[in-house]
This record gives structure tokens, sequence and C-alpha cells, in this order.
């Protein structure tokens, strides 16, 4: 095995993985602008933007979001405080304890959101009937059973995040902070948060994000509030269509965006770095020469390449209309589905036919055999009359004559009847 | 006031000390321990209308986990075949899902890992944007992919490989590519987060030694990196369990998830207490069959989460 051939299987392997993560997102974006009513990418029909305007269109999905977003502050709120509250103890716990508590903290990543939805709405039920409250009290309210559920988990990966960056905080800033005469409180908000800000916004990204796809806890505590992704689920347990996939292609353009935008921020910064580290003393007492904003930042580059084919998009949906295209689309669809029609009739009659040769032979053997015309297999094709009768049926103005070219008349209806 | 909370509240402050310790005691106690025990509570109690709870009928019982060993009293089969069955094809395939995500995740988490260069950031974006696409999303796409006039059946079948539709999602093929396809990050980070830090110059070693590069994975890389792996086979084992969504989306009409059991008894049967009960079973089987395994490759916990 030469060092070629394994950098070349590499590059297939990873093309092949990479194929398996992508491709199915690729897929069923592409499946939001075809016509077809079910989402599929072949036979394509036309090009169409009918399903966005059907997907805006949906109340469900609409109230679906407003709830999603409702829930999602919520528990971005709860879980990055308790996150954090987590992460402070985490640092300065009685080291006894250290073991048991990092266990317990953590679990809720492991225990199946089945559990945790399960458990959040057994325990809050009988808080609440405890309480002798009734069925419409805030204790069995769907919003805040999802918030309290979903926050039990998703403090856990803020914890993670935060304890990360507290690791690298010195605890002698707030000290000298005490020292100078500040609360705990002052301290807590001057010195300590601003030094965990970058974590703490990443963990509210994330807490958002977890709690906006959550399903296996949401569904069981969602009530009266379901969520965006619970109205999926049950569109997509029961008939698919596409503008499911017309809302996953927005989805994924958004997710593709900022990730560029991230991406594109963070190179940026480092070229900037760079530059300042290279520059000479004049140019650092006078104005850096900074690297122009596209120079070797690929991100930034694909992000201009991806929004100007998405102000091209939308400039096309609002001039394009396929109507033209789904008339055409329907009308072929239409003479399939009379041809398929006609070659099922066509088949039920030469099996009758066929048994009534059959019957006839065993019949009576020795009368004249049935006409063979009828035995060809062809049925009445031949005819000659049958072709004109064809033809005069199927004069549509809107179906060009070369559909029915190689066919004739087999498929139409009176060609059978006219033996 | 024990010496240590008495620190605790020196260090912190009066004010934000009381914040902190009633956030933590409020996640911990509030919302992680007393819902497990009161699920586990739960769980042995008769299903009940609401007037009837704390009432004389409501005390506890074993009831709710004989049916899921012995099915429904004076019923036809000496055990509930139907939901044990259910149970352990669940494990099994988890299992396998766990096996089918570390073959495919090694590699790239290795060459992620140890190879140098800007295209490593963009693969990197690359694995993250799906796991930020909705779940059930994910599921459908897949479904597009392997429905009956699905991508690959009108490929396979244009390419003349065969001639009628193959049905993925009765197969279950959907189901486990499903299941695998949603838990390919979990599975690939904790596994780069640990080869990264590998030292280059231990692999360099080993070749100069003359390790052929399956032995440089047997002996060096696959012993450094056995926290990450087991830390990512944990959890995409106890996720896969736990699914709900790719099995209720691409599961066939006739196999069933354990967690779709769990769903069918609080939503259609309205059986809280069995529901409980099935889901303490998922819940302490995983986390027992996660411990054995660990035991078996000498993992620590404390690896985990890492």
């Amino acid at each position: 095995m030469n060092l070629s051939f394994l950098r070349v299987s590499i590059w297939v392997y990873l093309a092949l993985f990479f194929l398996y993560l992508l491709g199915p997102l690729v897929i069923m974006s592409v499946t939001a602008f075809n016509s077809s009513a079910f989402p599929r990418m072949t036979p394509w029909e036309c090009l169409t933007f009918q399903w966005f305007g059907d997907l805006f269109q949906d109340q469900r999905i609409l109230n679906g979001i407003k709830n999603s977003l409702i829930i999602g502050a919520g528990t971005v709120v709860l879980s990055v405080a308790m996150g954090l509250a987590g992460a402070l103890m985490l640092t300065q716990i009685w080291p006894k304890l250290r073991a048991t508590y990092y266990t317990i903290i953590i679990a809720p990543i492991l225990i199946p959101g089945v559990v945790l939805g399960i458990s959040t709405l057994v325990f809050w039920d009988r808080i609440n009937r405890m309480l002798g409250l009734g069925a419409d009290s805030v204790l069995s309210n769907g919003v805040f059973l999802t918030v309290i559920g979903q926050s039990t988990f998703i403090a856990s990966y803020c914890m993670l995040v935060l304890v990360a960056r507290l690791q690298r905080y010195d605890m002698a800033l707030t000290e000298a902070a005490l020292d100078l005469g500040a609360t705990h409180a002052q301290a807590f908000r001057k010195i300590l948060l601003p030094f965990m800000r970058p974590a703490i916004a990443s963990a509210a990204v994330l807490a958002f994000l977890a709690s906006f796809e959550n399903y296996n806890t949401t569904t069981f505590t969602f009530g009266e509030y379901p969520t965006l992704t619970i109205e999926l689920a049950q569109k997509v347990r029961y008939g698919i269509t596409p503008s499911i996939s017309a809302l996953a292609f927005i989805i994924v353009a958004l997710t593709v965006f900022f990730a560029l935008l991230n991406e594109a921020k963070l190179k940026r910064q480092e070229l900037v770095a760079a530059a300042r580290k290279n520059a000479t003393v004049e140019e650092l007492a006078g104005k850096i020469k900074l690297p122009s904003f596209f120079a070797g930042n690929m991100a930034a580059v694909l992000l201009v390449v991806f929004a100007v084919a998405t102000i091209t998009v939308v400039g096309t949906a609002t001039a394009y209309n396929p109507a033209q295209c789904i008339a055409n689309v329907k009308e072929e669809k239409r003479l399939e589905a009379e041809q398929r029609i006609q070659e099922l009739r066509k088949q039920r009659e030469e099996q009758r036919k066929k048994r009534e040769a059959e019957e006839a032979e065993q019949g009576d053997a020795g009368q004249s055999a049935p006409k063979p015309s009828n035995n060809s297999g062809f049925g009445n094709v031949f005819a000659p009359n049958t072709l004109g009768s064809g033809e005069e049926e199927s004069q549509d103005t809107e179906t060009p004559p070369a559909n029915n070219g190689g066919f004739g008349g087999v498929f139409d209806p009176n060609s059978l009847k006219s033996e | 006031m024990p010496k240590f909370l008495k620190e605790f509240f020196n260090r912190n402050g009066t004010g934000m000390g009381l914040a902190i310790l009633g956030l933590v005691l409020f996640w911990t106690i509030g919302l992680i321990i007393l819902p497990q025990l009161s699920m586990l509570d739960f769980s042995f109690r008769p299903n009940l209308p609401p007037p009837e709870i704390g009432g004389p009928k409501d005390v506890y019982t074993l009831e709710n986990y004989k049916y899921l060993i012995y099915g429904p009293e004076g019923g036809s089969q000496d055990y509930n075949s139907v939901d044990l069955r259910v149970f352990f094809r669940t494990l099994l395939a988890a299992v396998c899902v766990t096996i089918f995500n570390l073959i495919i995740c090694y590699p790239i988490a290795y060459y992620l890992g140890q190879s140098k260069g800007s295209h490593i950031r963009i693969f990197a974006i690359m694995l993250i944007i799906p796991y930020w696409i909705n779940e059930i999303l994910r599921a459908f796409a897949l479904r597009i992919i392997f429905g009956e006039t699905g991508v690959l059946n009108t490929l396979f079948m244009g390419l003349g490989i065969w001639d009628t539709p193959f049905d993925f999602i009765r197969n279950d093929i959907a189901l486990y590519a499903g299941l695998g396809y949603a838990y390919i990050l979990l599975m690939i980070f904790p596994i780069y987060n640990v080869i990264e830090s590998l030292d280059h110059n231990q692999i360099e070693a080993a070749r100069d030694l003359g390790a052929p590069w399956w032995r440089i994975h047997w002996r060096v890389v696959i012993p450094y990196a056995k926290p990450g792996i087991s830390s990512g086979c944990t959890m995409v084992f106890m996720l896969s369990a736990g699914a709900l969504a790719a099995p209720q989306i691409l599961g066939g009409p006739s196999s069933l998830w354990f967690t779709q059991l769990i769903y069918q008894q609080f939503n259609d049967n309205n059986d809280w207490p069995q529901g409980a009960a099935y889901a303490i079973v998922l819940l302490v089987t995983c986390i027992l069959f996660v411990l054995a395994v660990m035991r078996l490759f000498k993992v620590n916990m404390g690896d985990i989460g890492k």
C-alpha cells in the first residue's frame, strides 16, 4: 500500500462521509422548489416557490414558531443562570462532595429526554395537587413545564461551556475588587461577568438552539402550547408536504449564513492580529495598513456569494410564475394516468380473451379455432380504424400530438369497444 | 452553620451566596433529583382517576412492572412477548447504531485531530451545520431519501439494480441510518478532542520503529483516545436508546421502539404509572448496561463529559 493510494482513499472516505452528512439536507432543500405535491427530487416537475407561500399561511406553524420563541427565551434565561451558578459552585465546592455533585449535574445530559419529560410532568403534577391548585394553574401550564423540563438538561450543557472559561479566571481579580471596597454584587457584575461574557453568549446560543429543536422532552410537557418542533413532528407523521421542505430550506440557509458570518468574523480577527504583530514600528505609530476584508478570508468570500445567491433567488421568486409549466405537467400526468388505465384494461381484456380461447379450445376441440387476431396479444392495435379514432379522441388543444404518436389509439377506451 | 457554608458565604457575600446556592439547589434537587424520585414512586402505584389519588386504593404495587414481564392478567401468553421483544430489540439496535457510528466516526475524528490547515475549520463547520437543523427535519430528510419513490429507489431502479422499489422503511434501514445520522457529532467531538492533544511524535516514533498503520492505531492512538471513545459511545447509546423522533418518523409500521411504547402509555392509553414504570426500566437498564461496558473496558466515570 503506497502513500498516494492512502491519500486518495482518505479523500474518498471524506467525500462519502460528508455526502452522508450533507446530502440529505441538500436533497431536502431542493425538494422545496419542486412543484410535485409529494416532496421528491425526481422526477423534476417545475421550479416553484408556492410551498414557501403555503408555509407562511400555515397558522399552526406560525403559532408554533411563536411558542418556540417564548419557551426558548425562558429556557435561555433559566438554564444560563443555573449553569453559571452550577459552574461557580463546582469551582468552590467542598472537595469531598465534588465528584458526587459533578455526577448529579452532568447526569441530565445522559438521561433520555423521554424520561426527563415524564419525570417533570409527574413531579409538577404532584406538586400541583399537593398545593390544591386546579388543572389550569401556572404549575400545569405547558410553557412553564416545558421551560422547566428543557432547562434540566440544557443547564448542564451551559455549565460545561461556562466552567471551561471559569477555570481560566483569576480569583485574585475579584479579591482585588473587594479590597478596593466593591461589594460582592459589584465585583460579580463588573469583574466576573465581563470576563465570562463570551462564554455566556455561546452558552445562550447553545441553549436556545437546544430548546428550539428539542422534541423528546417537550412532547410530554407542551400541553396547550405546541412548539414548532411538535407541530413539525405531527405534520411529518401524518402525511408530508413540500412546505416542510420549504421550512427546512429556510432553517438550513439561516444556519449556513450564521455559521459563515461567525467564521468570517473570527478569521478577520485573526488576520488583523497577525497584521498588528508583523507591523513595523512606524506603521504602529501611524496607521496600520490592515489587509483588505476579503484577503485570505475564504469564509467571507463564501458569505458574500451566499448572500448574493439568496438575493437572486428571492428576486426570481417575485418575478417568476410557474403556472404554465405546472399546467403542462398536469396535462402530462393526466395523459400518463390515462395510459396506465388503458394498459390495465388492455391486460385485463387480453386475459379475458385468453381465458375464453382456452375455454373454447377445451370445450369443443372439434370446432373451429378462435380468430387468430384476438389471440395475438396486441388486442386491436393493428386494426386500421383504431388509429383513426384514437387521433380524433385526443385532439386536445394543449397536447402536442407527439404524445400520441407511437401508441396510436391503443389506450383509447373506444378502440377496445370497436370490435 | 457548618464551616464550609460559612466560608462559602464569606467568599461570595450573603446576597450572591444565597443566589448561587438557591439556583444550584433548585436545579439539583428541584429539577433533577426530586422528579426522578417522584417518577420512581409513581411507577409503583396503580392507575387511578384523580379523585381517588391519595385514597385507600392508592397503595404501592408491583403491578406495572409485572405487566412488562407477564403481560395483562389472564392473558393468553406466559410472558408479555410483544413489549419484551420491543425492549430487547431497542437495546440491541442502539448497540448496533453505536458501533456503526464509532466505526465511521473514528477515521474522521483522527483525520481532523491530526492534520493541520485551514480546511479543517471548514470541515468543522460542515460537521456542525447538520447538528443545528431540527431533529425532526433531519429525520424528514432521510424519509425523502428512503421513501418508496425516494431518491435512492429512483436511482437504483434507474441503474437497473433492482426493478421494484425496495422498502427501506419496513426493513428498518431508514431507521438505523437516521439514528446514526442524528448522533454523529456526539461521537466525533469527544474523540476529536482527545486525539487532537495526542503528540504526533508518538505516531512518528511508532512508525520509525516499524509498526504498520493498523498497529499504530491499535497500540498508540486507540488506548490514548479511550476516554473520548467511551464518552462518545455512552452518549450515542443513551440517546439512541432514548430516541423518539426518529423511530416515529422513520420506523416501519410494525416495528416499535421502546420509547414509543412509553409514549403510547402516556398519550394513548392515559396510563401514567405504567408509562413511568417503563421509563424507569429503560433508564435503569441503560445505566447498568453503560456501567457494565465501562467496567469491561476499564474506563472511569469521571472521564465522561470531559
